[in-house]
Parts: C-alpha cells; structure tokens; sequence
C-alpha cells in the first residue's frame, strides 16, 4: 500500500471524509481513477493505492513535481457531526471499520469525528499482517487478519465492538456484513465508476428499495440497510 | 478576427458545431456548465415514454482507448423530464434535442408527441440505435423500413427539428441514411457506439451484465469518421458526426469529411472542459488557416 500526495489546495480545504477525487494523467488510462482523499493538510491531498495495474504502477512512477488533472471533491461524504447517532452525547463512540483498500477515508474521518467531539475506534483488517496498512488514527486501533499473523483472527466486522456510529469502507462483501450487524451504518461503497460527475450512469448501485442511483452523485457513502448487497459485485479487480 | 463558427444544422440554427452527446452530459444540470458558451447544443440522455431503472451492474468497462456502457437508458421517463428539466433548458442560450427511444414505431411517436411544445425543448434526436435495450434500440436501426417507419411515426407528431442517430452496426449505412432522409428526417446523428464485449478472466464471464456494451472513445474515431462521411455522401440532409472526438482535430476530421456539425461525448467523462476545447481549438485552426467562418472549410465530399 503506498500513499501519494498532491498539492490540490482547494480540495484540500474543503474535502469531507469520504469524498473522493478523480484523477488522470497524461499517457495514464482513458477514464479517470476515483480514489477516496486519505488526508488534507494544508495545501496537499493523499490518496492511497495499489500496485495492481499498469495506472497506479504510472502513478507510483511520477517523480516530485510531475502533474496530474484532479477533479474534486466529488461525491457526499460521511455524515458526522450533524448524525443522528451522536446527537445529544457529550462524548459518542465512533468505530471505523476498513478492510484493505478501505483505509482510504479514516484518517479524514478519525479527524471529522474527534472534531465532533467523539471518541474513535478504528479496526482495521486485512488478509495478512503484510496487507495491513501501517498508518493508523483513533484512540483504539484493532487489527484483525484472516490468517491470524497479526491482531484477531477472523474479520474486521466480527472484531468490532459496539458503537454510537459505525462508519465502514472496504470490499463490498464486508461491507455486507457491517449492514447484517448495523443496519445504520454509513458505508463508502465501491464501483466501477466512469465520469465521477453525476453524467454517465455507470457506477450504480442498487437499492432495496428497487432502482439504483450513482455512487458519484448520492454516494459513495450509503446507509448500509438501503443497499441490495447481493446485486454488486462483491470485490472489485482493481480493489483487491 | 472573430470566426464565424455558426452553423444550420437540421433545422436549427447553432452558435457552434460542438455538441454534448446524449448519454454523456446527463440533463446538463449535473456539473456546472463548465464554459458553457461553447456549446452549440446538447441533446439530453435518451429517454423513453415511462420510467426506466437501467441495467445491473457492472454497466461499464474500461477497453484499450475506449469503454464500454451497457447503462440501459435508465430514466426518468417523459413526465419526470417534463416536469425536472426542461423548465431549466428554457432558460438556456443554446438549444436542448431530447433523446427518445421506444419499443415500437407508434411509441416513438406518442413520446414525440408528448414532449412536442414543451419550452425548453428545440428539438429530438431519434435513438434507433442504442444496443443496450431488450426491445426495440438497434433494431430499428439496421433494417431500413423499420428506420423508416419510426422516423415518420416522430415526424408525424411534431414540427420541431427531427434528428436520427443512427447504428454503425450494419452492412450499408446509406441504405439506412437514405431510408430515414426519406422519411422526413431533417438530419441524421452518426454514429452510436459499437456492439462489443469483454471477459473477465477471474470470474469466466463478461465484466458487464448485460454481457455486451456500447464501444465509445477513442478507439472507435476511424470507424466513426468512416461511417459519418459514408452516411453524407449519401443523403442531403446536414450529418452530426460523433464517435471518439476529444481534440479539435478529431471534430475537423468529421467536418472535412462533410459534417456540418460534431457531437463530443466520452471525452466529457474524462475531461469536463472537452467541449469547450474542442470548440475553441476548430476556431483558432480556422483562424490560423485564414478562414473567416467554418462555413469556409474545405470539405471532401463526393456523392454517391
């Protein structure tokens, strides 16, 4: 997992957690790649990526000074301080819940979340002790591998303790099972996604209630019981 | 020098030959209408008569210099469209085609109908070619009596300006382009995406859902220039020319080849200025080249 920043100062000022740019890059794919912001600070945005395909192995290649077209924020975050959740606690009790990749929004939202006053768990898991990020935030960190070479064996979901407000980013699969244990959860989703722009309709998801919308527009953070989890994909390539 | 970059085109009169692509641009109320003075027009997200949900997903895949979409024409259907956008299109300074689909002739005809006076909309584009739906979609577009039949059934209904935007997936695009021209199209869109496929090697199956998707970028401009400049040659009806125009020189390609205008579609989902740069990029070949109007650009157009 490697992170890279990016001098993008008006993003970086209004970014919520769980926001997500747009990247492209000259010689790069044709479509953009959405990646959630990882941290602001200042005048620089961070993403994190993989090397798992020829675009993030371009991206990982550019040297200090290189550009890239970065379109953002886009999409609605995580709904923090003004949650139903915390309202009326003096002190509530977040937990943040990633596998892999899903690391991406929760330093910004362990930010969000202590700025509302609140006390952050973040369980963080992944298949193996060498796939777990090495970065993390909160008052209590909980790893959990499936192997069982670092922290729990076993998920990130059956690790978790109760909480005020659960907020989850991963594979879609895990993200099933955050909504089986929290119906309200709020879950960044993840799809395939083409313009990030609300224009080209490929990155629906399916809702109970029947239809889709975009994740782009009225995602990608969900309340997890709207989502028809058996209709998405339940991991996708690039997300490994 | 100012260029004169107006055009008539099917009935209308357009302050620029750029145009947003239906499917790619939404409603036009989705992004901020980033330099939206260059826009000649846009034609709206297809639709049909009723509400439609789309198809599952994954509905899109990245290709080499392309992507294929198998979004479904999901919809708001005619009253939602009525009653959320075209109220906003009224109050545009470029004209706004809507985009209509149906499952037979006569619903081509009763949406034309339906949508025929409402402000805000200049005109329609008849979808005979979207390869994304059960019914009815490219059918019609590659048999020329069924092309002819919906164009008359829209023609029928209205008096608003009729576009047609036809398939590349047949064997003789003029057969089509002659077939609607003589149904009283005023002008024909070419072309749409391709039919194509990808499989994914982990899971053995298709990546899209609905197993085939429409082909667009970049990858497919040469076909499209091909087909554009085959459907002009044989028709004397205006061309719109679309199909993988992201730079000014792709548009100029079209219009050389004897568009009267262009569409940009894919190219908006990777970069939201495209049009605009397109637009500004054919002024300023047409001024570097001493041309005083778009008008004056040498076309290469034998008929037929």
């Amino acid at each position: 997992m490697f992170v890279i920043g990016m001098r993008a100062p008006e993003v970086a000022e209004s970014v919520r957690a769980g926001q997500f740019v747009n990247l492209g890059w000259a010689g790069g794919p044709l479509l953009r790649r959405p990646f959630s912001v990882y941290r602001a600070d200042g005048d620089v945005i961070e993403v994190v990526l993989k090397a798992v395909g020829v675009g993030t192995a371009q991206l990982l290649a550019m040297e200090l000074g290189d550009r890239v077209s970065c379109l953002g924020p886009l999409g609605r975050g995580f709904e923090i301080k003004g949650s139903h959740a915390l309202a009326g606690r003096a002190q509530g009790a977040v937990l943040l819940i990633s596998g892999g990749l899903g690391v991406a929004p929760m330093p910004l939202a362990a930010r969000d979340a202590r700025a509302a006053g609140a006390r952050v768990t973040w369980v963080h898991g992944a298949r193996t002790a060498g796939e777990l990020c090495a970065e993390t935030d909160g008052d209590e960190v909980i790893w959990a591998t499936d192997d069982g070479s670092r922290g729990i064996q076993g998920t990130a979901v059956a690790a978790a303790p109760q909480a005020d407000l659960v907020l989850a980013c991963g594979p879609n699969r895990m993200l099933a099972a955050v909504a089986d244990r929290w119906p309200e959860a709020q879950v960044a989703v993840e799809t395939y996604m083409g313009c990030g722009t609300g224009v080209c309709l490929g990155c629906a998801v399916p809702l109970k209630r029947g239809g889709y919308d975009r994740a782009c527009k009225e995602g990608p953070v969900y309340r997890a019981a709207d989502v028809n989890w058996s209709m998405l994909p339940t991991h996708l390539a690039y997300s490994a | 020098m100012t260029v004169d970059m107006s055009v008539a085109a099917g009935g209308l009169h357009l302050r620029g030959p750029v145009l947003a692509a239906s499917g790619t641009f939404g409603y036009g109320t989705e992004m901020p209408l980033l330099e939206r003075r260059a826009l000649g027009g846009m034609v709206s997200k297809g639709i049909f008569v009723r509400a439609r949900e789309g198809t599952a997903p994954p509905r899109i895949a990245e290709t080499p210099s392309g992507m294929l979409n198998a979004i479904g024409l999901q919809g708001p259907g005619a009253e939602g469209l009525v009653r959320d956008y075209a109220p906003q299109w009224a109050t545009w300074d470029f004209p706004v085609l809507v985009n209509i689909n149906g499952e037979s002739a006569s619903e081509y005809g009763e949406l034309a109908a339906r949508l025929d006076g409402v402000p805000g909309i200049a005109g329609f584009e008849i979808n005979i070619s979207c390869p994304n739906v059960e019914q009815g979609g490219l059918y019609f577009g590659n048999d020329p009596r069924a092309a002819a039949a919906v164009t008359e059934a829209v023609r029928k209904r209205t008096k608003l300006p009729v576009w047609v935007k036809l398939t590349p997936m047949v064997g003789d695009i003029g057969v089509i382009a002659r077939a609607v021209e003589s149904a009283g199209a005023d002008a024909l869109c070419a072309i749409n995406t391709f039919v194509g496929m990808s499989v994914d090697l982990n899971s053995y199956k298709p990546r899209l859902s609905f197993r085939t998707g429409g082909l667009s970028g970049p990858a497919i401009r040469p076909l499209a220039v091909h087909l554009a400049h085959q459907a002009a040659r044989a028709v004397h009806i205006p061309v719109i020319g679309i199909g993988g125009i992201s730079r000014a020189e792709d548009a100029l390609e079209f219009l050389v080849a004897g568009c009267v205008a262009v569409q940009v579609g894919t190219a908006t989902f990777v970069n939201p200025r495209a049009i605009a740069e397109v637009h500004d990029g054919i002024a300023a070949f047409l001024e570097t080249r001493g041309f005083g109007s778009l008008a004056d650009l040498p076309r290469y157009l034998p008929r037929d």
